[in-house]
């Protein structure tokens, strides 16, 4: 459905207050952002802020109370996220990846890989169980792709075997990669560094930066890794129970008095509070 | 040599090979190597294993329950005998009616289970098995009551008459056809949707998978694995009666699988030889043996599951690794 009133220009996710509340408990409220085309952009807050619940509105696996979420889809075209049901979201373009990692671990690497083109494959089971020509290329070349991707990560050496019993890094690495072969116009990652060592951090770092110019896609992380955040993000928001509470570039966010009490937890009246 | 070996790891090789292996039997039979019964026996072993691959479908890639793959059995079973005895009809359309219909009501369970999961699924499930029993005793005029339905041979393309060992050999081309089918299935684009489904639904969700869809298709291929397997056995076996489509065959379904392996297509294989065929063949000698068959199976799936929770299609691997060992320290 085209939304043409909304204006999208130069950007690709567009948040409105957005609020959804569990029982008595405003987990989000309030919320609004928009992420640029091409952009890095953080999404902070202290534990329990709303931040995975603010991604899971996103992909529709909550139904938000209130708000609007506007997406230019692959197309060009503006999609209400609200409109579509959490499978569909992945087809327009955005995908996401999980605070704790969702892999199926009796399948090989690869496979789970496979499992982010999902709906990108045309050949219906009838030809695949058949095997048709066109089947069978078309697993082929899907099979290359993800085979390409675990090299751009450095495991294709481990592409064959069971996702169950692999290290924690691979196995963020993994779902990274899951998230590639869809060819995604934004990828949203849930504290992509978390279990991860210094060395894999600035890995990902440069990563993430290097997938951003060569897809020409923006990323939207949440991220308890400040140097991480500082580091890669072009503009972050701050948020604290759910709340908005301030915007900007890394520099910025370092400076924001309300942020450094959120963060550091020191009593302030309300009122001070900007 | 070289070009042999690179035959022999090709799996759909691998599947004819074994269809022919299968196919010997008779041969074997005939040379009086086997009893002739073995081919009755082996032939129903296969049936089974027929739908015990869709029940592997559902629960061991999709993760879905279901104990009412006998009902749906049945109910192939009778359509077919009804529609060709009754009604005339040819074989094909026989078949065709007795898979289409089970599979509509299949699909219709499968409706069901995006509401319930678990143990609640396996208790609706069975309560449909259950209703279609009742079914098969009380609606005589279609099924003969508790007398019994009878059935022939069938007749392909209206010409070829099918006898014992004809049909075996039917029965045969049909599982190596459907084991090929169900490897194409589960290691392609399906087979990965519905592990995603039963690993994480969070994430087959948001990697595009549509979770009513999948679940019907895994519901819909149970089904029809069933059905297929109803009506082989119905041309096969020749007569049906209510009491076979119990709930004691559902468990043995799931008896096969676990047993075998699951996830695994020769090991669902395995586990339909262990459960229906190794007591009639080895096992019946010894008397009381039909009061023991439910003891036995329990005492093997609990000993499967300790030491091969995998199935005990995996037992090859070990064996293959102490015979390497026993070669090594021979050297
Ligand atoms: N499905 C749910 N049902 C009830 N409460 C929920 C649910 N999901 C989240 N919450 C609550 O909403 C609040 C925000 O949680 P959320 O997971 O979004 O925080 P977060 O910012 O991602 O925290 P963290 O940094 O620890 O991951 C928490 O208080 C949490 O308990
Ligand atoms: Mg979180």
């Amino acid at each position: 459905m085209q939304n043409n009133e909304v204006d999208m220009n130069g950007l690709v996710l567009k948040i409105e207050e957005l609020s959804i509340a569990f029982g008595g408990l405003k987990a989000v409220d309030g919320l609004s952002f928009e992420i640029k085309e091409n952009e890095v952009f953080g999404l902070i807050g202290p534990n329990g802020a709303g931040k995975t619940t603010a991604f899971n509105c996103i992909t529709q696996f909550y139904k938000p109370n209130s708000g609007a979420i506007y997406f230019k889809d692959r197309k060009g075209q503006t999609q209400n996220l609200l409109e579509h049901n959490v499978h569909e979201i992945i087809k327009l373009g955005l995908v996401r990846t999980f605070q704790n990692v969702e892999l199926i671990r009796e399948l090989s690497i690869i496979d789970n890989v496979l499992i982010g083109a999902h709906t990108d494959f045309k050949a219906t089971i009838f030809s695949q169980a058949f095997r048709s020509p066109k089947a069978v290329r078309e697993e082929r070349e899907m099979r290359a792709k993800a085979y390409e991707i675990l090299e751009t990560l450095g495991i294709e050496d481990r592409a064959n075997l069971p996702v169950g019993g692999q290290p924690y890094g691979i196995l963020k690495k993994v779902e990274f990669a899951r998230s590639l072969i869809s060819n995604p116009k934004l990828i949203i990652l849930d504290e992509p560094a978390a279990g991860l060592n210094d060395v894999e951090t600035i890995e990902l770092a440069s990563r993430i930066r290097k997938i951003r110019d060569e897809l020409g896609c923006s990323i939207l992380l949440v991220e308890h890794d400040m140097r991480l955040v500082m580091d890669v993000c072009d503009r972050i928001c701050a948020i604290s129970f759910g709340k908005f509470l301030a915007k900007g570039t890394p520099k910025e966010i370092k400076e924001n008095k309300a942020v450094q009490v959120a963060y550091l937890g020191i009593e302030v009246d309300h009122d001070t509070k900007q | 040599m070289k070009t042999i070996l690179k035959w022999l790891r090709n799996p759909y090789f691998q599947f004819l090979l074994f269809g022919i292996l299968l196919a010997l039997v008779p041969i074997l039979a005939k040379i009086g190597i086997f009893k002739v019964s073995y081919i009755t026996t082996l032939g129903g072993a296969f049936i089974f294993a027929i739908a015990a691959l869709g029940l592997n479908i559902l629960l061991g890639y999709s993760g879905l329950i279901s104990l009412g793959t006998s009902g749906f059995m049945g109910l192939a079973a009778y359509l077919s005998a009804y529609a060709t005895i009754d009604l005339n009809l040819p074989f094909e359309v026989a078949i065709f009616l007795a898979i289409l219909i089970p599979t509509l009501i299949g699909v219709l369970v499968g409706l069901v289970s995006l509401k319930i999961e678990g143990i609640y699924l396996a208790i609706a499930t069975l309560a449909v098995s259950e209703v279609m029993r009742k079914t098969f005793e009380e609606f005589d005029f279609f099924t003969n009551g508790f007398s019994g339905k009878t059935a022939n041979y069938p007749t392909l393309f209206g010409v070829f008459t099918l006898d014992r060992t004809t049909m075996y050999y039917f029965i045969v081309s049909v599982l190596v056809l459907v084991m090929i089918l169900t490897y194409n299935m589960v290691n392609g684009r399906l087979g990965r949707a519905l592990n995603a489904m039963r690993g994480s639904e969070a994430a087959s969700q948001a990697m595009g998978v549509n979770l009513l869809n999948h679940r019907l298709i895994a519901f819909a291929l149970a089904t029809i694995y069933a059905s297929i397997a109803g009506v082989l056995y119905v041309h096969f076996i020749k007569y049906s009666y209510p009491s076979i489509w119990s709930l004691k065959l559902s468990l043995d379904f799931l008896a096969m699988i676990i047993i075998g392996g699951l996830r695994s297509i020769y090991g669902t294989l395995l586990g339909a030889v262990i459960v229906f065929a190794v007591p009639d063949l080895f096992l019946k000698q010894l008397p009381y043996f039909n009061q023991l068959s439910y003891i036995l199976n329990g005492i093997l799936i609990i000993l499967v599951i300790i030491f091969y929770p995998h199935g005990l299609i995996y037992a090859g691997h070990d064996i293959k690794r102490a015979f390497n060992k026993l070669r090594k320290g021979a050297k």
